[in-house]
């Protein structure tokens, strides 16, 4: 146990601190943005879905950046532990610190009489920001290059904005804001599948693709 | 052949061949197949069609009935949009402020209580649904939607769901709320009362003077829309047109694109250990920097290049059958001129950011650019008012005249973007200079103060 909170202590310490600075700091722009007070249900899942859900974007795909020189990651691969329980520790710690900056947002929004159901927006939330997220995970482990990690997640909610829900289907992701709940619960699983491939590529991966 | 030949022939065989461009490429004919792949030419219209679309008008009676039909209603569902930095923005007012504008409508359009307002709303989509169902009843349609069309036609987020009002089976778009301000009301006063709405929702809502100039809309004539048309066809020879269209679609990916190609481009040496070798070349950095960046650039302009040949040929087809002189140079003056500058800004903010500090922040800094421009331009798709956006939008084939008249600060603001690119590009030779001579190590110096302290 002790290791593993060791893993996440360097992690908190030396690899996201800047990552989950910018995270804060667009929850804390977002008053100046759109109005975070006095919404309805629909509102309040477009605010949820359309820009706190961005942050998922900005804390998942780094979890692989430590090791992004080849070097390091050959040492890595010479430690006792294994390199997916490192980087599942790191997701683990993210996804932690994902849930605990978007329940005090939903708290400040139902502290600004948002009128919301609090633990379905919670989860549907956590759900896009972890398909998001994992989705970069998966492109980043698959191609070796972080750069990539950002654009794929990226272009899928560019994607979403200019053309619905005409391509993307179960993975629209702002279905809340239509009032549908049923895409989240398909996001959910494939957050975990992109998140899961994700780490399987890049522990299985030895020579890289050229970025 | 000159250095920088030889390096910008090198650079774009590299480009060739890194996958985050193949990438940017698909994503590109992902866009237009998915927005322009059928793509119509607009035809003539005939006489006697149902519908020839909406207009803009500038009539004071017209601008007072859409403003005062969209408070009615915001003022019926206590809930009023703005868009105060361009964000859509939802507001509710407290008692007090509630009361204000109550005391407004009634001044301005006699509407005396909620209840009131609700009444009127319904008399109107009733008799407006009751008007579409007869007309399209006519036509043999019967499963109709039914969705009230607001004043801000791009804001589909806000439309009116009036199933309530109309009995109807779905939505339909549908002429927004008018209603007739009171007798006597001059255009002044009406201008002072809606100032003073806008100032109780916080600003950038419907009623400051921008916006309730933009949201008062008339429905086309035959006349209205044959004069359209014919000004597509003889000032835009049809190929200007939808090569505006074309650009609108374009840019919007275009916006960030070119900073992953650029970022990736600026980190491969450092992953690849050869920025010290390449260091300690002869080649001048500003030669190196130079060619990198042309090389992105005209690697990025190509694609929209051959992409804008299906447009271009479907105009030209069109236009031979109808006797139409297109342009066949029209969609590369508008790639060169609308959205050469966007790739050019963003491909030196990546490299800029990359190079200051070998890092991938730049990704972060232009998604935020592009999310706040997007955004921000949601109130002016129509075209015409292009302002200072690192994305300008022009969402119809049409609007010439508002193209014509934004034309001047369309080109300052390009302008500007290809200069400022320019000079982002001399900075990164400079920052690249300095770094072979051993200085402005950002990512080193903060290493080794780690190290050192440890």
């Amino acid at each position: 146990m002790e290791r593993y909170w060791q893993i996440e202590k360097i992690n908190l310490k030396y690899h996201i601190p800047v990552h989950v600075l910018v995270c804060v700091l667009m929850l804390l722009v977002s008053p100046l943005l759109m109005g975070v007070a006095n919404l309805e249900a629909q509102d309040t899942a477009k605010v949820l879905e359309m820009y706190v859900a961005l942050i998922g974007i900005v804390l998942l795909p780094p979890v692989f950046l430590p090791e992004q020189d080849h070097d390091i990651r050959d040492l890595i691969g010479t430690k006792y532990m294994n390199s997916s329980v490192v980087y599942l520790m790191r997701i683990l710690g993210n996804v932690l610190l994902l849930a605990l900056l978007l329940g005090l947002y939903i708290g400040i929004l139902a502290h600004n009489r948002c009128e919301f159901p609090a633990g379905k927006y919670f989860f549907g939330t956590i759900s896009e920001m972890l398909f998001m997220g994992g989705m970069g995970m998966f492109f980043y482990g698959l191609c070796d290059n972080l750069v990539i990690g950002y654009m794929a997640p990226i272009v899928y909610y560019i994607t979403a904005m200019g053309s619905k829900d005409q391509y993307l289907k179960m993975f629209y992701p702002f279905s809340m804001t239509g009032g549908s709940y049923s895409e989240k619960i398909w996001m959910a699983a494939g957050a975990v599948i992109l998140v899961s491939a994700g780490v399987w590529l890049r522990c299985r991966r030895r020579r890289c693709l050229n970025g | 052949m000159p250095v920088l030949l030889q390096l910008f022939i090198k650079e774009c065989k590299q480009t060739a061949r890194s996958l985050i461009y193949w990438a940017i490429v698909l994503i590109l004919i992902f866009d237009f197949t998915s927005q322009l792949g059928d793509m119509e030419i607009d035809r003539k219209p005939e006489p006697g069609q149902a519908e020839y679309g909406m207009k803009q008008c500038d009539d004071p009676e017209i601008i007072m009935r859409s403003a005062l039909g969209q408070l009615t209603e915001e003022y019926y569902r206590e809930s009023y949009t703005t868009y105060p930095i361009g964000f859509y923005k939802n507001v509710t007012l407290n008692e007090k402020d509630d009361q204000k504008i109550g005391e407004i409508l009634r001044e301005a359009a006699g509407i005396a209580s909620r209840e009131e307002a609700g009444k009127v709303m319904e008399e109107w989509y009733s008799a407006s649904n009751t008007a579409s169902a007869d007309r399209f009843a006519a036509e043999g349609i019967t499963d109709i939607e039914y969705i009230a069309d607001t004043a801000d036609i791009t804001d589909t987020e806000n439309m009116v769901n009036i199933e309530d009002f109309s009995g109807g089976e779905g939505p339909i778009y549908q002429e927004s709320l008018k209603v007739e301000p009171v007798k006597g009301l001059t255009y002044e006063r009406f201008a002072e009362l809606m100032d003073q709405v806008d100032k109780i929702l916080g600003g950038g809502s419907h009623y400051n003077k921008e916006y309730r100039e933009h949201d008062a809309e008339i429905p086309m004539t035959y006349e209205d829309a044959l004069e359209e048309y014919n000004t597509l066809i003889e000032k835009d020879r049809l190929t200007g047109g939808y090569a505006r269209l074309f650009s609108d679609y374009m840019v919007i990916f275009l916006g960030i694109l070119p900073v992953f190609l650029s970022v990736t481009r600026g980190l491969r040496d450092r992953r690849a250990s050869m920025q010290e070798l390449i260091y300690t070349r002869r080649c001048s950095s500003f030669t190196i920097i130079a060619s990198r960046y042309l090389a992105m650039i005209v690697m990025l302009t190509l694609p929209v290049l051959i992409i804008s040949i299906n447009p271009l040929s479907q105009c030209i087809s069109y236009a031979q059958t109808a006797g139409i002189k297109a342009d066949p140079f029209a969609f590369v003056k508008y790639i060169i001129g609308w959205q050469l500058p966007t790739i050019m800004i963003v491909t030196a903010v990546g490299m800029f950011l990359t190079e200051l500090t070998d890092t991938a922040v730049a990704v972060l800094v232009q998604g935020a650019w592009w999310f706040i421009t997007v955004f921000a331009g949601i109130g002016s798709l129509d075209g015409g008012a292009y302002g200072w956006t690192l994305v300008p939008r022009h969402n119809t084939e049409m609007n010439w005249q508002g193209f014509h008249d934004g034309f001047a600060q369309l080109a300052a603001n390009r302008a500007v973007y290809a200069g400022a690119a320019l000079l982002l590009m001399a900075f990164t030779a400079w920052i690249y200079s300095e770094k072979r001579k051993g200085r402005l190590q950002i990512r080193g110096k903060i290493l080794a103060n780690r190290k050192n302290k440890s």
